[in-house]
């Protein structure tokens, strides 16, 4: 698989991106570029388009007209797990963690690609297996540790009985282990409290100073949240992108105004 | 092939088709409203039959004898009965279970269906046999060359094709219908649109399983004789047919019957040396179909927000 | 160890307390003839199970299962052979007991699919039938060897049973549903159709023979005569050793994550790059593997093969025993094996009735307790390990 990719090429690039349901359209012609290691925000007003943004680019719809790239690789019409392959992890608005499962398994979900899924190893070689469950403990517990130190001890908890900012909390655990280029976070602070957000958000950052080689699209609501964490932001109305630029540039802009508060 | 056994081929496809469609919209009627499966569907038919020729017997014993009478009457405790039944699995064991795993409902209505199977072999009498069914429509027949027309098969045609309208009109006419149509839909804003969404439900139940109970009268007067099984093999094609024409069409509930009745009389044709194949034909006809079309002709209904 | 974590491992007492309790009970049960005296022991074990649970005893039992199971797997190994001991020259108890052996082995197979992956399957009666119709004619027109037979069973389920699931592999659970009980109605009609494979009469199997030793002659030790059942409990054992091992490490490894990750949720399983239908058609055919062994050898044991024993009501039992267990859960299954098997055949007036009753009885369990007998403990890699 050869690259085109100089310094300047976009990680994740989408051209004339179109989705419909039905008679709706969700996307429409969008053009929306995502540079590496950057950290982006994707705002606009409900039924925008963001989450569907998302859904066409980790491939679980396809898009009805329109290219992708990622990392100099179309993309377009790949399977899911092609892309995952690639380096893309996400997180889901309604959060989609396995409840019955412990919270090292949740985790452990997220690093399929990195595991030896061949049946004579899981069932045979179980010398090498423990070798490799219990190095892949540590690298779970140590990411957990980031986020919520008090989880670390439990690992083999099931994660139903947890509440909802620790469950979040492993949802983005799952999709860093398997130390992937971009990261897609779906409204991750929904359901938090102030505190819980900005604690999020510190944790968040700090993943970034351990991980120089991620870039991060995040949607959220919280404008707060937005104008600190993000280096810039794209702007969503009924599928197009409408501005784009640092967090301030697009909050003043006119047309965002109106697409959040209606025309005056 | 003659006309006449061509003919012959149709009108058996014909009311083959009904019967199944009519099973198949009852599927598709509970998928619709809860998507789930209910798998006591079939069995429901069977008690249905039962109950019908209980009430003949019951009626016999008290001395009616009016042909017309009696039917009009095994109808009606049929279908109010099974109505009743339909309510209570609503009410007993599918919506206690709504928040549990969607596999849940269809085991515990599969199980339910068992029970209702083995009670009705073990505690009707001589349940385990093939019990003989009274034909109480006019066994007039007329011949067209190597076409032999039963009177009762035609009228029973023209009724399921009466109560296929009646339920399409129900659907698509009335307030009732317009609920279930909305229900069906999107149960939320249903719900905020001031629908009981129980009373539905149970209603739905209640529809669903008075056809079944037409439909296992229908197949009594058809075959004259009923027995215990019925209800499981004519439910396993009505799921399938649901399948085919698309779970939560009723259309596609109406078109896959006729289908898989159609891919039955093309088995028997084919196969003549072993019309016991036939199944086996139709179902791997189905299976293919399902590979190649797993959401049926007509789009299932796609109910998961990601 | 590090702080914070787990509390300390589950003592190896209770474990042991319970496998000694419930051998006693069991050897009791079979040993007893007259009914009301059942019934009684029957009432004794519900009773006492209700008290230990209400007194809180179950709890280090379970811990002790889950962080001991090695050795207490042992026991329980001991515990059979001490049964099978017992009634040494009893022909009807060791074919009981061999036939709750085969049964656990088809519904571990079972839980594979169903468990484990999520898949459904109500033709598991059908591919037990499928080993079984495949020893009998093994046997009859080949030499081929008899050991080797059981594995053939078990591949040619397996193969039959992929042929089934392919089509519906990537559509929705119900889909899976239908196809095996369209399957399992067929194959019955098949069968009964088709004078070649005996018709609705069956086949005669002959016994197993294993290097020139004939399992259907009985066994003179010294002064000791053993049941020639006694030679099919061991292989029935080994198989059922084999089995247990086989389902316990798969849960316990990646693949069972898969298994579990593709079965709570598909498409979040998509997007972290599992591949749904591969681990979806590995688990139906492991499953089915097992399931033809089992019922492969069960067709040597009992001498012969019918169409009516493998009904799709015989499937549902199957099913049955898998959500009275505890889904998941392999002890689970073996204790709800027992009571779906033994009971009936030593209460001999519900014998009739054991479809309707255990279907009842299952509609119970889904209402008021969906996990089971045993629920299914969250996943431990190696039992009793601490960081």
């Amino acid at each position: 698989m050869t690259t085109t990719m100089t310094a300047s090429t976009p990680l994740l690039e989408a051209r004339g991106l179109t989705r419909k349901f039905g008679g709706v359209v969700a996307l429409d012609r969008l053009d929306l570029a995502i540079e590496r290691n950057e950290i982006l925000g994707l705002i606009g007003p409900n039924g925008s388009g963001k989450t569907t943004f998302f859904n066409v680019a980790t491939g679980i719809y396809r898009a009805d007209a329109g290219h992708i790239t990622f990392d100099g690789v179309e993309t377009t019409g790949a399977t899911s797990r092609a892309i995952y392959r690639a380096g893309v992890s996400r997180t889901f608005q309604r959060s989609r963690l396995s409840l019955p499962l412990s919270i090292f398994d949740n985790v452990m979900i997220g690093n399929h690609k990195r595991l030896n899924q061949g049946l004579w190893f899981n069932l045979v070689r179980r010398r090498a297996f423990k070798r490799e469950f219990e190095t892949n403990y540590h690298a779970a517990r140590t990411l957990i540790e980031v986020f919520e130190p008090q989880l670390a001890g439990r690992m083999f908890e099931p994660v139903a009985g947890l509440p909802m900012i620790d469950r979040r909390r492993i949802e983005i655990c799952r999709a860093l282990i398997s130390q992937p280029k971009l990261l897609l976070l779906d409204e991750p602070s929904a359901g938090m409290t102030h505190e819980e957000t900005t604690a999020l958000m510190d944790d968040i950052l700090q993943i970034r100073t351990l991980n120089k080689n991620l870039a991060i699209v995040i949607v959220e609501h919280e404008m707060g949240v937005i104008e600190r964490i993000t280096d810039r932001c794209a702007v969503l109305n009924f599928g197009r992108k409408i501005a784009e630029g640092p967090y301030r540039q697009v909050a003043a802009d006119r047309q965002v105004q109106e697409a959040y508060l209606g025309v005056a | 092939m003659d006309a006449g056994l061509f003919a012959q081929y149709v009108m058996n496809g014909l009311m083959l088709g009904m019967m199944y469609a009519l099973v198949a919209v009852g599927f598709t009627l509970f998928f619709g409203v809860l998507d789930i499966i209910k798998f006591s569907h079939g069995d429901v038919l069977t008690v249905g039959a039962f109950t019908a020729l209980a009430t003949y017997v019951g009626l016999r014993s008290a001395g009616i004898g009016a042909s017309p009478v009696i039917l009009l009457i095994m109808l009606v405790v049929a279908i109010f009965a099974m109505a009743a039944l339909g309510m209570l699995i609503a009410r007993l064991l599918v919506l206690p279970l709504r928040s549990a795993p969607a596999l849940n409902t269809l085991l515990i209505t599969l199980m339910f269906g068992t029970v209702l199977r083995e009670s009705v072999r073990l505690f009707y009498p001589q349940g385990a046999n093939p019990k003989p069914f009274p034909a109480l429509l006019p066994s007039v027949s007329v011949n067209f060359g190597n076409f032999n027309l039963r009177l009762d098969s035609a009228l029973m045609l023209a009724a399921g094709l009466i109560v296929i309208v009646g339920l399409q009109l129900l659907l698509n006419r009335t307030k009732l219908g317009l609920a279930i149509r909305a229900v069906a839909q999107d149960e939320e804003t249903a719900r905020t649109m001031g629908v009981n969404f129980t009373a539905i439900v149970l209603i739905t139940f209640a529809i669903g399983s008075g056809l079944a109970a037409f439909a296992g009268i229908m197949n009594g007067l058809y075959y004259n004789e009923i027995n215990f099984g019925i209800g499981l093999y004519l439910g396993v094609i009505g799921f399938a047919a649901a399948i085919i024409g698309g779970l939560g069409s009723i259309y596609g509930a109406i078109l896959g019957g006729f289908l898989f009745a159609a891919l039955q009389t093309i088995g028997t044709v084919a196969l003549p040396f072993a019309s016991a194949y036939k199944d086996v034909f139709a179902f791997a006809v189905v299976i293919i179909f399902m590979a190649w079309r797993p959401t049926g002709l007509i789009q299932e209904k796609i109910s998961e927000r990601v | 160890m590090i702080a914070g974590e787990q509390h300390a491992k589950g003592a190896l007492l209770p474990g042991v307390v319970a496998v000694a309790l419930t051998t006693a009970y069991l050897i009791a049960l079979l040993a007893v003839e007259k009914q009301p005296l059942i019934i009684g022991l029957l009432a004794l074990a519900i009773a006492a199970v209700l008290a230990a649970n209400w007194l809180g005893w179950l709890a280090p039992v379970s811990r002790s299962f889950a962080d001991r199971e090695e050795p207490l797997a042992g026991l329980a190994i001991a515990a059979a052979f001490a049964v099978a001991v017992f009634f040494h020259d009893d022909h009807f108890v060791l074919l009981l007991v061999c036939t709750v052996l085969l049964y656990t082995v088809a519904t571990l197979g079972l839980n594979i699919q169903f468990g484990y992956a999520g898949v459904l399957n109500f033709a598991g009666a059908s591919f037990f039938g499928i080993g079984a119709y495949t020893s009998a004619v093994f046997n009859a027109h080949t030499a081929v060897p008899h050991l080797l037979v059981l594995l053939i069973g078990g591949l040619i389920a397996a193969l039959i049973g992929s042929l089934l699931l392919l089509p519906v592999l990537r559509t929705r659970g119900h889909y899976a549903a239908l196809v095996t009980i369209a399957f399992a109605l067929l194959l019955k009609t098949f069968l009964e159709v088709n004078d070649v494979l005996g018709g609705p009469q069956g086949l005669q199997v002959k016994g197993m023979k294993i290097f020139g030793w004939s399992f259907n002659d009985n066994i003179e030790i010294g002064k000791i005569s053993l049941s020639f059942y006694w030679s099919y409990f061991v292989v029935s054992m080994l198989l059922l050793i084999g089995a247990f091992i086989l389902v316990r490490r798969l849960e316990r490894s990646w693949i069972g994550l898969n298994l579990d990750a593709l079965r709570l949720d598909e498409t979040a399983a998509n997007c972290f790059g599992l591949d749904v239908a591969r681990w979806k058609i590995t688990a139906f055919t492991l499953g089915n593997f097992l399931i033809g062994m089992a019922g492969a050898l069960f067709g040597m044991i009992g001498g012969f093969v019918a169409p009516n024993n493998y009904t799709f009501a015989d499937s549902l039992l199957l099913v049955s025993i898998l959500l009275l267990g505890g889904i998941g859960n392999p002890w689970g299954l073996v204790v709800a094996t027992v009571i779906v098997v033994v009971v009936p055949e030593k209460l001999q007036t519900i014998q009739e009735y054991r479809f309707l009753l255990y279907a009842l009885l299952v509609i119970m369990v889904l209402l008021f307790r969906p996990e089971g007998l045993l629920p299914r403990p969250v996943r431990r890699y190696f039992p009793g390990w601490r960081p």
